[in-house]
């Protein structure tokens, strides 16, 4: 058994070195109300002083322990002097939120593909079809389309990185109008499609709205 | 062989007599025969809790070698399967034994055959009142939620704790050792054993490792009584908690006990109480008191049993 000045920090808590933040303000508030000089339990078990030293330590671990710079700091301090395995930190342990849709099933490094803004402007400023459509007076969801294949986009990766639902997305560029939410939304929607590519966001919006009064006008 | 429970826990009128009869009375009532034994010299009285006014025969008659054994002394009750040494005294001054006196009952007691028996303590933290505690396979503190009773119960186990290491020092003939680890660390010695566990390991780590065997034999238990409803229920296991990190030793909490003014009324009567008020919540709490004590017995006694074969 160690002796009560030799243990570490999280051993003081008693706590696990991979345990968030909640759970190390519940241990030190749970050893506080034990140690307190109101404490019932502890009554007459401690001088004083002791009782004093006690908080004292029990705090400088909380404050350390708290504190995610300071903890960086005191992790790897033990992990040197060998009293912690590395996979116990719990930076290691955090996660980010799982994506509720995730398109690329298989996680292939080859086929991330990471987009340059420059790159693709200049894409899209050099292709005489993107041109061309960019400068007609409407733009449907088909003329949308015919973009982002030009471009060599995939719907899946716009969905994953705008977070709008693809069939959302398919309903745009299939101009299935029947489905189609008010059109606030639409024009959300089609606002990040645009931005993603890199076009600008408010010729894509304009065209789209007159396309669809135009419609409208016609019926 | 009996397994030998011992209850006490230092300050008076916290129930230890209360409830070594009525657990005594439980176990009985399973079928295991129950020895019950007031070693309150001077202030006895388990035998009123259980219901005999007044026992024919009482452990002065041993001592005083009126009857030839300890077996002799024993007094059948009115409940099958339990049976009491009584320590009321006929004799005034037998209240305070000689050494020898102890040391002949201790190793008579241990030469009965029963399958519990029950050691009731008298208040106080004296070494008579320890060296009965300590000879048991079990300790029972009682302690009730209050500081005075817990003060007290922290200076018997400080004393208990001092008196098992001056104990193996003793019998290994390095008392010197002890008292070197005394004269370096004067002060901290006394308000904390561990300090002196430490030091007597620094000086000669093999005796010291002897030492940290016998106090890890010392099995202490702790029942928190007279619990009234504002009172928080985990202080029993806080204090257990506060034993387990300062002290090198194991403390279980085995539970709480109701208070109950029921219990007045039982002992007026002079009659037991989980039979007079069997449906009550503190004949619940004592039920499952025994219970908890017999399985956490059985489990340690299994860890022995596994370490012996390794």
């Amino acid at each position: 058994m160690k002796l009560y000045e030799e243990k570490n920090h999280y051993e003081l808590l008693e706590i696990h070195p991979d345990v968030a933040p909640t759970e190390i303000r519940h241990a030190y508030k749970k050893l506080f109300d034990l140690y307190h000089d109101e404490s019932i339990a502890t009554y007459s078990f401690f001088s004083e002083k002791e009782r004093k030293e006690i908080l004292a330590t029990l705090e400088k671990a909380y404050l350390i322990l708290i504190d995610p710079e300071s903890r960086e700091a005191y992790d790897r301090d033990l992990i040197e002097h060998g009293e912690m395995e590395e996979e116990r930190k719990y930076s290691n342990h955090k996660k980010n939120p799982s994506l509720m849709y995730d398109f690329k099933k298989t996680h292939v490094q080859g086929l991330v593909t990471i987009r340059n803004p420059e790159e693709l402007k200049h894409c899209a400023s050099q292709n005489p079809v993107i041109q061309n459509i960019l400068n007609q007076d409407t733009i449907t969801g088909r003329d949308m389309k015919e973009i982002r294949t030009e471009l060599k986009i995939t719907l899946e990766e716009i969905a994953a990185a705008t977070k709008v639902r693809i069939e959302m997305l398919r309903i745009i560029e299939e101009d299935n109008r029947e489905l189609f939410l008010p059109m606030v939304y639409m024009t959300g929607f089609l606002k990040s499609y645009a931005r993603y590519l890199h076009l600008e966001e408010d010729v894509i919006i304009n065209g789209f709205i007159k396309y669809i009064n135009q419609g409208s006008l016609l019926k | 062989m009996s397994q030998i429970w011992s209850i006490g826990g230092g300050k008076g009128g916290t129930g230890k007599s209360f409830i070594a009869g009525n657990i005594g009375i439980l176990l009985a009532k399973q079928g295991y025969k129950t020895l019950l034994i007031d070693v309150d010299f001077g202030a006895a009285n388990l035998h009123t809790i259980i219901g005999i006014s007044k026992p024919e025969r009482s452990i002065s008659d041993f001592l005083s070698r009126r009857l030839g054994t300890l077996d002799e002394t024993v007094v059948p009750t009115s409940i099958p399967n339990l049976y009491l040494i009584s320590g009321a005294m006929n004799n005034l001054d037998i209240a305070n034994l000689t050494h020898q006196q102890k040391m002949k009952l201790l190793r008579n007691i241990a030469r009965l055959s029963y399958d519990y028996i029950l050691l009731d303590i008298g208040a106080g933290t004296s070494f008579n009142t320890i060296d009965y505690f300590m000879v048991a396979d079990s300790g029972i503190f009682i302690t009730t939620p209050e500081p005075t009773s817990i003060e007290n119960v922290y200076r018997f186990i400080r004393s208990a704790y001092f008196r098992k290491i001056h104990h193996v020092l003793k019998a290994h003939d390095f008392r010197t050792l002890a008292e070197e680890a005394e004269r370096q660390n004067s002060n901290a010695t006394v308000s904390n054993p561990e300090v002196l566990l430490h030091v007597i390991k620094e000086l000669d780590p093999e005796k010291g490792d002897i030492v940290e065997k016998a106090l890890h034999t010392l099995d202490f238990k702790l029942i928190l009584n007279q619990l009234r409803k504002q009172d928080n229920p985990n202080i029993g296991e806080l204090i257990c908690k506060i034993i387990t990190r300062h002290l090198a030793l194991k403390m279980s909490f085995i539970g709480n006990i109701s208070f109950d003014d029921h219990v007045h009324n039982s002992v007026c009567k002079k009659l037991p109480f989980v039979d007079l008020y069997p449906y009550t919540r503190t004949a619940l709490d004592l039920r499952e008191c025994c219970k908890n004590h017999l399985s956490i017995n059985k489990n340690l006694a299994m860890a022995h049993n596994f370490t012996d074969q390794l």
